[in-house]
């Protein structure tokens, strides 16, 4: 199967309408970013606290924002993430930890409380208790009599069942019921009995929770926009060294800021949180931004040195022709790949799926039209200084109109 | 089958069974590894599922990082400096004027007319080299030099690293991290656990324990305390709140001495001992040169009240009833569990200084399971759709293809196993992305081949000139993205380091496969017939 056989469209005729529509997308960015509501930092950057919980039953988010202000903790998000059914809900607070506050606790603590908690405080929760205390609680009351056997360490013993437990419990995602807390494979009667009697089922489990403070957040902001400074500055070292030609270094490097600033304002007008696996997929994209432009280059000096009469311009419209299916193909490849990732990967990937999808665009059209065209506008300004006597000629007669599935061969 | 390409054949396989037993044999080691306790030999599925080692987001842990306040440290050295110049004052029969504490590295002597200069100066050259000295006004202040200074900041960090990893070795846990990160902050990385609470608190537990004599004191008004001194603390002076005895919200104050008689650091042992009257108590002993500074102060200050501060709350204030050299003990109100823990901590080593947490990120083990599964399922069906693609693409030439992707992953997991890299997961896309990129060498190649081919070469030279026109190419793509993924891994922190480590292995090994295996594979399948009509492609 071949998609593009010898095409010989006329990329670069559009040149100018396309660095437009590249203007106008950066200013719509930029009007997000700026003017509008910002770049919604992620607390990897703004610092302050996450939590993410599953509920048993299906969450009543107003009770939840009711119970966490009168728990005083400032301003809170709730939201709920994911699949319906999973219950599952995202608390933000920006209140920083410190002066001997522990947030993420207090917010459990608020929550268990307000959703009503256990009626005996005795007794333990089985959605909150980790191995280690319910093993040890386990081993003090021994329901299995093993503390008589010599050849038995309770405590390691004990180890095992509440690891099991737990393990039922991530498969499960939570216990909704003792119903649920007896299907724990291989355990005793006497410990199920133990477990019955001394044990309840809370309104949540903890998925995870995150504090990031003031300083740390700082610190990641500085270094993720260093970061990206510095990778943009390798790739014009590499390209200037491979090259040795300042147009095609200038182009790669303004397509590259061209696809970041894009990128970026676009997740700015998604609302999209930016965060440490944002940073990572934009540093993927000026990879991969880089990438595209070098293939399409490399083409051009390969088509310059054969001895052809022919103007730079065609040279490169016949080099991106020339790689247009690969260019197609790996995009599409690559495309594939972040599309499984965005619907499949979960909340942690959508994010960083939907800034590669978005880079993949913007980079495979900006290999074209920022870093090709920069070359020729380029090389034509010169050439137009030089010759300022004379009018400018007309770069050579341009391509006959685009002829798709020309077959035929040269 | 020509001589080299069987060459060829016999590297790519040894290097495949290679990655694979690397793998394997990673796998045993960490199952071992991670099970403390439990018993029972490893299973081969185990050690399939355990060969790469899954970061804190796919196992569940926690991720901490910690402040260390040297600025406690540098306080500790200076009322030491303190201390050591009085005694020496004393024994010399040097008058010295009151002593100012302006801040944390450096402190004022008084220099009145009586002084004796020269023995003053003799007495700082011999016990105070690590200080400057500026005479002023009468007074003359010490400040710590920098190099001492550096190293005592140095050195509280370092013996913090190494409590906190005393603390944790005792708690039990399997593989724990445990570093120093820039100057001052510690990385503590713990996975499995899944108690965070019960973890925190025990390294958060500075137990930074400090002996001071009591001025006046207790009092539930601050004010009154103050009085005879003007309403402000006095420069020698602390004023220290009591730790809140249960169901107390009265708040209690104490005016102690700046300098300290001991700190944790001269303790040499601590356990929880059951006290007659009910409730717990958590006894100490104290090392030699501790037990000497005990003795002195506890013997020069018979009748005085001496503040057990712990964390910079007044525990207890017992009344010295005597002298005392080798050890006290901690009363207040302790449950039995939380005088067992102190002593723990006690025992473990006191932290040099405060800490104060950063960052602190835990993730549950559902959690954990969750995102494997997810990012496992994205993958496979990333794979299948690419794979259907190259197929539908490229026809026969396409199984060329995808079987390199397939060694490319099966190596890519080797190489990761064997490197010891840490699989998070954005390192899993990274993973599947590796893949997606990885299409893009095999992909180069195909089209110069059909281009080749179009241009009307004979199969077999249209394959050889498809690789090496391709060649360069290939290299300069890979280049880039690997130079954008060394600066990720120079700025990410777990997770992200973990996919740019994964995105890096993974390039490198799509030029292995991509250049020497498809190519290799090429040659097998058309390398025997002498003539090809046409290539599937």
């Amino acid at each position: 199967m071949e998609l593009f056989r010898q095409t010989n469209i006329d990329f670069l005729r559009y040149k100018w309408i396309a660095i437009g529509l590249s203007w106008l997308l950066i200013a719509i960015g930029l009007f997000a970013i700026f003017v509008q509501k910002g770049l919604k930092f992620g607390i990897d950057f703004a610092g302050g606290t996450q939590i993410a919980v599953q509920f048993a039953e299906r969450p009543d988010l107003d009770r939840i924002r009711q119970i966490l202000q009168t728990a005083n903790l400032g301003e809170t998000g709730i939201q709920r993430y994911e699949e319906e059914s999973k219950n599952r809900v995202l608390i933000r607070v920006q209140l920083q930890q410190g002066e001997g506050r522990d947030v993420s606790q207090e917010v459990q603590n608020a929550l268990r409380v307000g959703l009503g908690g256990a009626a005996d405080p005795a007794r333990l929760d089985v959605n909150r208790e980790g191995r280690d205390n319910l093993g040890a609680r386990l081993a003090a009351a021994d329901p299995d009599r093993v503390a008589g056997r010599p050849e038995v360490d309770a405590a390691s013993y004990y180890g095992q069942i509440a690891e099991r437990v737990v393990e039922r419990r991530s498969e499960l995602g939570i216990f909704r019921s003792m119903a649920d807390l007896d299907s724990v494979p291989g355990i005793t009667p006497a410990v199920r009995a133990w477990l019955k009697a001394n044990t309840y089922t809370g309104p949540f489990v903890l998925l995870s929770a995150e504090n990031v403070g003031p300083q740390v957040g700082a610190d990641l902001r500085k270094k993720a926009v260093l970061a990206i400074i510095w990778s943009i500055v390798g790739m014009l070292a590499y390209i200037a060294i491979r090259f040795r030609s300042l147009p095609f270094g200038v182009g790669a490097v303004v397509a590259l800021l061209h696809d970041t600033l894009i990128t970026i304002g676009i997740l700015a007008v998604l609302g999209r949180e930016f965060n440490l696996v944002v940073v990572a997929a934009l540093l993927t994209l000026v990879g991969y931004s880089v990438n595209d432009t070098v293939v399409v280059y490399d083409r051009v000096r390969e088509n310059q040195r054969t001895p052809k009469k022919e103007s730079l311009e065609a040279v490169i419209n016949r080099s991106i022709n020339q790689t247009l299916s690969r260019t197609v193909l790996t995009a599409g490849a690559t495309l594939l790949v972040c599309l499984a990732l965005f619907f499949l990967g979960g909340e942690v990937l959508n994010t960083f799926a939907l800034t590669l999808i978005i880079g993949i665009f913007i980079g495979t059209y900006s290999s074209i039209y920022v870093a090709a065209a920069i070359v020729v506008i380029w090389k034509n300004l010169r050439a137009g200084r030089r010759l300022q006597a004379v009018p400018a000629p007309r770069p050579a007669a341009p391509a006959p109109p685009a002829a798709k599935k020309k077959s035929g061969r040269r | 089958m020509s001589k080299r390409v069987r060459w060829r054949v016999l590297l790519i396989v040894l290097i495949v069974a290679g990655m694979v037993t690397g793998y394997i044999a990673m796998g045993y080691a960490n199952a071992r590894r991670e099970r403390v306790g439990a018993a029972g030999p490893v299973t081969f599925s185990e050690a399939l599922r355990r060969g790469v080692k899954l970061g804190l987001d796919l196992r569940g842990g926690i991720h901490l990082v910690l402040q260390v306040n040297t600025a406690d440290a540098l306080k500790a050295e200076r009322d030491e400096a303190v201390d050591l110049l009085q005694l020496q004052a004393r024994e010399q029969g040097l008058t010295l004027g009151p002593v100012e504490l302006p801040n944390v590295r450096s402190f004022a002597v008084g220099v009145t007319p009586q002084t004796d200069i020269a023995k003053l100066e003799d007495t700082i050259r011999r016990f105070l080299p690590d200080w400057d000295v500026s005479a002023a006004g009468g007074k003359w202040t010490f400040t710590v030099k920098d190099l001492a200074r550096r190293l005592i900041e140095d050195n509280a960090v370092a013996q913090a690293v190494e409590t906190i990893r005393n603390r944790v070795d005792a708690f039990g846990v399997a593989e724990p991290l445990i570093a120093q990160q820039g100057t001052n902050r510690i990385l503590v990385q713990l996975p499995g656990i899944d108690d965070p609470k019960r973890v925190k608190d025990l390294i958060k537990n500075t137990a930074f324990l400090e002996l001071k004599l009591v001025e006046s004191g207790p009092s539930t008004d601050r004010t009154a305390l103050l009085a005879p001194h003007g309403g402000q603390v006095p420069a020698n002076l602390d004023l220290v709140e009591a730790a809140p005895a249960p169901g107390e919200r009265q708040q209690v104050w104490y005016l102690v001495q700046k300098g300290a008689v001991i700190t944790g650091r001269d303790l040499k042992n601590a356990r929880p001992t059951q006290r007659q009257l009910g409730g717990s108590a958590v006894s100490f002993f104290l090392t030699p040169a501790g037990s000497e500074k005990f003795g002195n102060a506890t013997g020069a200050n018979v009748g005085k009240q001496l503040a057990i501060i712990l964390d910079s709350r007044v525990k207890s204030a017992p009344t010295i009833n005597e002298r005392i050299t080798d050890q006290g003990e901690i009363s207040g109100s302790f449950t039995p569990e939380e005088a067992n823990d102190l002593a723990l901590v006690l025992r473990a080593g006191a932290l040099p200084a405060g800490l104060t947490y950063l960052e602190e990120r835990t993730v549950g083990p559902s959690l954990g399971l969750d995102s494997i599964r997810k990012g496992v399922t994205a993958s496979i069906v990333g794979a299948v759709f690419v794979f259907a693609a190259v197929l539908l693409y490229y026809r026969l030439a396409g199984m060329n293809a995808i079987l390199a992707l397939i060694l490319n992953a099966v190596m890519l997991l080797g190489a990761m196993a064997l490197f010891g890299a840490t699989l998070t997961l954005p390192g899993i896309a990274g993973f599947i992305l590796t893949i997606g990129m990885a299409v893009d060498s095999n992909v180069l190649i195909f089209e110069r081949i059909r281009e080749e081919l179009r241009a009307g070469r004979a199969p077999k030279t249209a394959i050889e000139n498809g690789f090496s026109k391709a060649f360069a190419t290939i290299i300069d793509t890979h280049l880039t993205v690997i130079i954008s993924a060394i600066f990720l891994f120079q700025f990410g922190t777990g997770p992200v380091k973990g996919f740019a480590v994964t995105l890096i292995l993974g390039l490198l090994i799509s030029v292995f496969t991509a250049v020497f295996v498809s190519h290799t594979i090429f040659e097998l399948m058309y390398g025997r017939r002498q003539h090809i009509d046409a290539l599937s492609i």
